[in-house]
């Protein structure tokens, strides 16, 4: 995996005065699946689109294949890219589509027929060949367009959001279906995302953007358990985050107190939290409801109401409000939706290795 | 229809009601029954008279199609009218990407221009470009000047000099024609197809070209029509050398006191844009489906 595919260094963009993406320092293996993942305007497009030479960094410098792209047109960078409205040529048919790329290269034309025919093997479109884009569903746009950025066997695949306007079961089929595909070809992926389930389920390697900079870059289930600030623990999966006032070290055992409020917490001793901690974060998952579900031993215990019960069919999320400001959200199986009710007096339960402090 | 007629008791109270939706209607079909149909109803009539008795007669229609100097003015016009619109669409799709496309600042600046000249009337724009391209004009003062002629080039009074004038007049109708059919084609497509390797021009061939055919067609279609109609600029640049269609209409009557003649040319005109107009809609409308757009 020392093959590196594609390497940013410092890359920034800038408008006027207007930062859309700060100093990004990044290297993408050779086959790696690596997600950009933030919310709308956080820099993952822009960054995208720098990549494949649409636009030009203001600052620092793209290499693709340990080659600096500075003044690399896009047609010249050999890196395939799918859109998010998929962008097909409404004028061709599927396999024109599809043989586009290996047309533009000059590749003989028994060569483009068969290549033709794997692509759209791989994405499972054998017989649409003669059909126009506006004949298919969205969901057989989608996979013309990654057929179509596939066949010239690019080093490269960037995504932008391939699979936003798809519904939700298509979605997750084609979540297993692109990473089966990618494992196939060995091809590095990059991927640009909002939705982080997407990004979660995919992905090698999952980079959290936000404020056009790169907030923690890791294996996704790093990315989940151990968030590195309040921002990607919020932005990632569901969680509590409440604000820390104190952290006392006793020994091995840490212990931390909740801003406007007499809660204290236990916190593991495993985890290197930063010392001045400034945050914790709780994932509802992790908070038990006492009675039924057995806890830990040592589990902090505190007494709370039920404020707000939203039904999710497996699940029940559960706001258990414990202190005047201060709400906890629990997810617990919706079996036990007949015992909770809004208003009830329950205890909750977590255990000190679910608490994570987050220093901002 | 029939349903509504057996069985429904409001039926007569529905049809008063969809009687009333037509009737913003009457007041411009009032009008163009009046100001159009009528007068081109008596145009027509008009053209089946003798020019001496008034009696009904062929012979303007047979003097149309065996006067040879009336026939070379029908073919002037149509290649005058040809010209124009060939050089008015390749010099309005360049501006009209460019204000399809372009975020710059410039680009309303550009748009301005490109509107711009309609502000002022043919007639002053016209006689602009006699100043600049007559014998004594502009350029040939400057070509003389330089020593690069030694003599006027021809300039003006013939089939240049109202082609270069009808295209400034034509070329904003060309460019509006074209802004909206480009406007129509994501810019992602030309994206996808540059990732793919294809240079500029192959996306310009590939892609640009094939997918704004209709807009090509229609700026073709406008440009004919509003030169082969034109009076103003063939009048004036063209004048006595250079007679079109349109010039020799107005000569008939002012000249040869002549209205049928005059009127038989002007319905000649008329199918010929018709034709035209219809050809090019056919041809579009197949290209639309071909190309899926």
């Amino acid at each position: 995996m020392s093959d590196i595919d594609i390497e940013l260094i410092s890359v920034r963009k800038t408008y006027g005065n207007a930062l859309v993406v700060g100093d990004i320092s990044l290297s993408i293996p050779k086959g790696e699946f690596v997600s950009l993942l933030g919310p709308s305007g956080c820099g993952k497009t822009t960054t995208l689109n720098m990549i494949a030479g649409f636009q030009q960094p203001t600052g620092g410098e793209i290499r693709i294949r340990g080659r600096n792209q500075a003044g690399v047109p896009p047609e010249k960078r050999n890196i395939g890219l799918v859109f998010q409205n998929y962008a097909l040529f409404p004028h061709m048919t599927v396999a024109e589509n599809v043989a586009f790329g290996l047309r533009m290269k000059g590749a003989p034309r028994a060569e483009i027929d068969q290549t033709v025919n794997t692509a759209l093997k791989s994405v499972h479109l054998e017989g649409f060949e003669a059909h126009y884009p506006k004949e298919l569903s969205g969901g057989q746009q989608q996979r013309t367009a990654l057929a179509r950025a596939i066949a010239p066997r690019p080093s490269v695949l960037l995504l932008d959001e391939p699979l936003s306007n798809l519904d939700l079961k298509l979605r997750e089929a084609m979540r297993v279906e692109l990473k089966e595909i990618q494992q196939q070809l060995a091809m590095t992926f990059v991927y640009v995302t909002h939705d982080q389930e997407e990004a979660m389920a995919m992905s090698d390697r999952v980079v959290v953007m936000s404020g056009g900079v790169i907030a923690q870059e890791d294996k996704p289930e790093n990315i989940y358990n151990a968030p590195r600030t309040s921002f990607v623990a919020d932005f990632i999966g569901k969680s509590n985050i409440l604000p820390v006032s104190a952290v006392r070290a006793t020994g091995d055992q840490r212990e931390i107190t909740i801003n406007h409020s007499n809660i204290s917490l236990a916190v593991g001793s495993d985890q290197a939290g930063p010392p001045a901690a400034r945050f914790c974060c709780i994932r509802p998952e992790d908070v038990r409801i006492i009675g039924g579900e057995a806890f830990a031993e040592g589990a902090n215990v505190l007494d709370g109401t039920i404020s707000k019960i939203v039904n999710l069919g497996a699940h029940l999320d559960l706001w258990v409000t414990v202190d005047r400001d201060i709400t906890i959200k629990a997810l617990v199986r919706s079996s036990r939706s007949d015992q909770l009710k809004t208003g009830n007096h329950v205890s909750i339960s977590i255990a000190p290795a679910a608490i994570r402090l987050l220093h901002e | 229809m029939t349903i509504v007629a057996t069985d429904s008791p409001a039926a007569p109270a529905l049809r008063r009601f969809a009687l009333r939706g037509y009737v913003p209607l009457f007041p411009p079909f009032a009008v163009l029954l009046l100001f159009f149909a009528v007068p081109i109803g008596m145009m027509i009539g008009i053209s089946f008279q003798d020019p001496k008795t008034a009696q009904f007669s062929l012979g303007s229609y047979q003097r149309f199609l065996t006067d040879g100097l009336i026939i070379a003015g029908l073919f002037r016009t149509i290649l005058m009218s040809g010209l124009v619109a060939i050089c008015v669409t390749v010099m309005a799709y360049p501006v009209a990407y460019f204000l399809a496309r372009s975020t710059s600042r410039w680009r309303a600046i550009v748009f301005a221009l490109a509107i711009a000249p309609e502000l002022a009337g043919v007639v002053l724009r016209t006689y602009g470009w006699l100043i600049i391209l007559e014998d004594r004009g502009f350029v040939n003062d400057a070509l003389i000047w330089l020593g690069l002629v030694s003599s006027p080039l021809p300039l003006a009074k013939n089939l240049f000099g109202v082609v270069v004038g009808l295209t400034h007049v034509v070329l904003p109708f060309g460019i509006l024609a074209l802004l909206t059919s480009i406007q129509g084609i994501d810019p992602n497509i030309e994206k996808a197809a540059q990732i793919l390797g294809a240079s500029r021009l192959s996306v310009i061939r590939h892609i640009l070209l094939p997918l704004s055919i209709p807009g090509t067609v229609s700026s073709l279609l406008i440009s004919f029509t509003m030169a082969a109609s034109a009076y103003a600029t063939p009048a004036l640049l063209g004048g006595a050398r250079f007679k079109v269609l349109a010039t020799m209409i107005s000569e008939q009557i002012m000249f040869y006191i002549n209205w049928p003649m005059a009127a038989v040319m002007a319905i000649v005109l008329l199918v010929l844009m018709l034709a035209i107009t219809f050809a090019g809609g056919r041809v579009e409308t197949r290209l639309h489906k071909k190309l899926n757009v």
